[in-house]
């Protein structure tokens, strides 16, 4: 079963095997629910989006290309899902495990002197205030390990603009933590 | 955690076991993808349609013509132009641009680039029909009353800031125009310079209408070949009473409605005609 591709297991799914789609979940489940977190703070909330973006997927099944990545096409819907419960309610902070918080430190070189400190609570203050433009591809980019290519097809912008998007929000992200290091005098 | 996602898998696939939740059909997808292909292929070829009628309508009508004749003409210009057939064609194209949107791989590429793509293709493609008869097709159906015909209506519709027509009889102070409309009487009182225009030259003019009269403020002898459409018009409107051009025989033929003049005008014109006089004459005696 591990050695199916999700896109095999869909093919699968969609000849009568229903049952495959307990894969899909067990695949999908970790991963967009540490998604979903980087918009909604609520956990109850997470949940009943999660529960939401495996029905949407299961029912529009037919509605995917097995050529293309399933990744990119659940992350989609779960990206859908999650603007429009933002757009209905108010955003809350997000929260970053200690994974990462260290991925976004480094990959993101947001620490370019050793000597300044950021505190993990000022990175997950940052990222929250981030515009949702720009928080949504540096979540996939650097949290959820996509290529430009992935990022491209589940947030449907063009690939440069994914780079764009990307520089921007960290030049941002670093331009807001120098600003909190000045204002407590770090 | 895990017991959280045991909880989910279990919710989500007890639901799809009991039948609550099912695969929507693939047909519903199918029909989805061929009516979007669909809607995007017809609002495309019928906005390359719509651009060769524009291209047409300006080509061959008197509109962008009267644009030479001053502030007067920038009025007949304003009359004349076809603001269905550009409405509709701005909405195809924005309903094009929106259909693209919708597409699996637009977001592939900046929809800038898309847009300047598709508008090329339509102007390409709608400059490759001017090569055809279509629009002169659809021009017929304008003059005989066809659906089709609705875009190009400006082109029948009588302009009260601007004529052009050939002119059939020169008096002093008036014309008596052949026009798409039938024969019209254009008074030339404010206008200099007329002596050039002759009989038979094809002219266009600007001014204010006057009851069925036209009172001209500036007059342009042009090329026939310049307004082919308004050629074809005074043809469609003469030619089931007039075998070959209108002369000062013939014209006893027309019917009183072609007399393009007010009651009292035509009435006399119609009378005058009977009693054998010729039509020089009569329109000078009925001019008065």
């Amino acid at each position: 079963m591990e050695q199916l591709s999700d896109e095999q297991i869909v093919t699968d799914i969609l000849k009568g095997d229903k049952d495959l789609y307990r894969e899909i979940i067990k695949r999908y489940s970790e991963k967009l629910s540490r998604y979903l977190r980087k918009f909604l703070s609520d956990r109850d909330d997470i949940e009943d989006i999660l529960q939401v973006v495996f029905i949407k997927a299961y029912k529009n099944l037919y509605g995917f290309n097995v050529n293309k990545k399933f990744s990119s096409w659940i992350y989609r819907i779960a990206h859908n899902e999650a603007i429009n419960h933002l757009k209905r309610f108010r955003n809350g902070r997000i929260s970053l495990d200690d994974i990462e918080y260290k991925l976004i430190d480094e990959k993101a070189d947001i620490k370019k002197d050793a000597d300044r400190m950021f505190l993990k609570k000022d990175v997950e203050r940052v990222i929250s205030n981030l515009d949702i433009k720009y928080r949504d591809p540096i979540v996939l980019f650097y949290f959820e390990d996509m290529s430009y290519e992935e990022i491209s097809d589940v947030l449907r912008i063009p690939k440069n603009t994914v780079g764009t998007l990307i520089l921007r929000g960290k030049n941002l992200i670093k331009q807001y933590l120098e600003d909190i290091n000045k204002k407590h005098g770090r | 955690m895990e017991d959280k996602e045991q909880k989910l898998e279990n919710s989500v696939m007890g639901k799809i076991n009991s039948g609550k939740i099912g695969l929507k059909s693939k047909y519903l997808f199918l029909a989805e993808k061929l009516g979007l292909g669909t809607a995007f292929a017809l609002s495309v070829l019928l906005s390359v349609l719509l651009f060769n009628l524009i291209l047409f309508y300006l080509k061959e009508t008197d509109n962008l013509k009267y644009l030479s004749l001053g502030k007067f003409g920038i009025f007949a210009f304003l009359e004349s132009f076809p603001y269905l057939l550009v409405i509709a064609f701005v909405i195809l194209i924005g309903l094009s641009g929106y259909l693209i949107t919708k597409s699996d791989v637009s977001y592939k590429k900046p929809f800038g680039y898309l847009a300047v793509g598709l508008v090329i293709f339509i102007m390409i493609f709608g400059g490759i029909l001017t090569f055809t008869n279509l629009a002169h097709g659809i021009e017929k159906q304008a003059r005989g009353g066809g659906p089709a015909g609705m875009f190009l209506m400006p082109l029948t519709n009588m302009r009260n800031s601007g004529v052009a027509g050939i002119v059939f009889e020169r008096g002093d102070d008036y014309l008596i125009l052949e026009t798409p409309h039938g024969l019209r009487n254009v008074g030339i009182e404010n206008v200099e310079r007329v002596s050039l225009i002759e009989k038979g030259q094809f002219v266009i003019a600007v001014g204010s209408q006057d009851g069925h009269d036209f009172n001209v403020e500036r007059i342009k002898v042009v090329d026939k070949k310049d307004v082919p459409a308004i050629g074809r018009g005074i043809e469609f409107k003469f030619s089931p009473f007039i075998e070959k051009d209108l002369n000062e025989e013939n014209i006893k033929l027309l019917p009183s409605d072609l007399l393009y003049f007010d009651k009292q005008y035509r009435d006399c014109i119609k009378i005058c005609f009977d009693s054998e006089v010729g039509p020089k004459d009569c329109f000078k005696e009925c001019h008065k």
